[in-house]
């Protein structure tokens, strides 16, 4: 019943840190996926573009040695990497290493999401893009008036998901103090040397943020299916 | 050497996939008007053939001439020459995310063939021959198999083709139908559109066809009226075939 009690007492003094730890992993994760959007329809654009000098891909090469590079690595050391090198390469950066972790967890999403967008088109049936074409459309518009429109409700979702995964792995960027939840639990088990109360506490609400989330994207997907 | 009747010219046309010949040699010239069927076991390369005629596969070597041009030049912009020929796909393809109107009126605004309330009319005059004006604001995923077939064949039509290419184009339809789409086919072929048709339907081929193309190992083995393919075949592939399809 310790452990009941600890955890109240926990909550009255500390409620506006938890308070404050989930806004800022809830705002970290939105920041992470809008960059991640961006960057990823940046790399997935250059992975399905037909730009070549003779038989190498240029764009294409570029776009798929990133996606394997960040895929194929750790997200902590990613973390650890920018941490030390950006403010190394730009001093101002010195002083907000925040800035750095941001831009890790950014470009780290930016190569899921393009694997997610890829994806996404080339699930379109390849019949659409023959048909467009035999219709006398070029690429190009083929690609906008009929592939992007039926690609994005298969990216939407998976978009979704990939939101919640980040919530859950921004969970690392409380290595280097940025304010997050978990920056929270470490906050309190410094000050009351206590770690499963919190830890409770953390886990509690890391759980209804994505559960909920999780919920919601059931019922985007459903609605997505039946405007088909 | 160019008979200016001809509409497409095909001389010595070769597909290979990888390292499988599917056209080995095939020369054949469709003239304006004609109706032409092609039948043959699968796999005998009907279908690549008829989808080398606008370069959805693009050939191996060989020329293929469309109203006189050589499209399988360097340089050529096939997309101007895509819009006079319609194709019609055993899958039907229709556009899911837009309206059945908009899969109609969609091509002739985008490429600047008609202004948008002229495509609308077009498209609900279109609609009404083959008995989906009242689809017009449907999504396609209301529409029967049929239905999305009626479609396809309209959406091709509001281009204004000069040619009209059809794959298959009831092979995957309930058998109930087939009846429908072969009727939209029929009405065009009256109208003297010319007209290309790989089809297992024997009894339509027969029916509506100038010529009948019998296609084998990736040549065409026989060809002829539909009274000569149907009724005097003499090619045995060509006998063993219809034997096994007609009972």
């Amino acid at each position: 019943m310790d452990i009941i009690n600890n955890i109240v007492r926990i909550l009255e003094k500390y409620w506006n840190l938890f308070l404050i730890g989930t806004a800022n992993t809830l705002l970290l994760s939105a920041v992470t996926v809008l960059f991640g959007i961006i960057i990823g329809s940046l790399l997935a654009l250059m992975r399905i573009s037909k730009l070549h000098i003779g038989r190498c891909k240029p764009l294409n090469l570029i776009a798929t040695v990133y996606v394997e590079f960040i895929r194929g690595t750790p997200l902590l050391l990613q973390l650890y990497f920018f941490y030390f090198l950006l403010p190394m390469m730009v001093p101002a950066l010195q002083l907000d290493k925040t800035f750095s972790i941001i831009l890790a967890l950014c470009l780290n999403s930016g190569a899921y999401v393009a694997e997610i967008i890829r994806a996404g088109i080339n699930a379109v049936d390849k019949g659409q893009m023959e048909a467009a074409r035999s219709l006398g459309l070029n690429y190009r518009q083929t690609m906008i008036k009929v592939i992007f429109p039926q690609a994005v409700k298969n990216i939407l979702p998976a978009l979704c998901n990939e939101f919640v995964s980040i919530i859950k792995e921004t969970s690392l960027a409380s290595t280097f103090f940025v304010g997050d939840l978990m920056t929270q639990f470490k906050t309190i088990n410094g000050a009351l040397f206590l770690s499963i109360e919190p830890l409770i506490i953390v886990g509690i609400i890391y759980f209804v943020l994505t559960f909920t989330l999780s919920k919601g994207i059931a019922v985007l997907e459903r609605r997505l299916k039946t405007s088909d | 050497m160019t008979n200016s009747n001809y509409l497409i010219e095909v001389s010595d046309l070769h597909k290979n996939f990888g390292e499988l010949q599917v056209l080995k040699g095939v020369s054949e010239h469709i003239s304006k008007g004609e109706v032409v069927s092609i039948i043959g076991p699968s796999g005998g390369g009907k279908s690549t053939f008829l989808r080398c005629l606008n370069l959805l596969e693009v050939p191996t070597s060989g020329k293929i001439l469309f109203e006189g041009e050589d499209i399988t030049a360097k340089g050529v912009d096939i997309d101007l020459h895509r819009q006079k020929m319609g194709m019609v796909f055993q899958h039907f393809n229709v556009f899911p995310h837009m309206t059945v109107g908009e899969n109609v009126t969609m091509a002739p605004v985008l490429l600047g063939k008609k202004k948008q309330n002229e495509a609308v009319d077009m498209a609900k005059a279109l609609l009404e021959r083959v008995g989906l004006a009242d689809k017009y604001n449907a999504y396609p995923q209301r529409l029967s198999g049929g239905q999305k077939q009626r479609l396809a064949i309209v959406r091709a039509l509001a281009m204004e083709p000069d040619v009209m290419l059809f794959d298959e184009p009831t092979s995957a339809l309930d058998p109930e139908m087939v009846g429908e789409v072969l009727n939209v086919i029929k009405g065009l072929v009256k109208e003297g559109m010319t007209t290309v048709i790989v089809t297992h339907e024997m009894g339509f081929a027969r029916e509506i066809s100038d010529r009948v193309f019998f296609m084998d190992g990736g040549v065409l083995a026989e060809k002829g009226s539909p009274e000569d393919i149907f009724s005097h075949p003499q090619n045995p592939r060509t006998k063993e075939f219809l034997s096994k399809v007609l009972y």
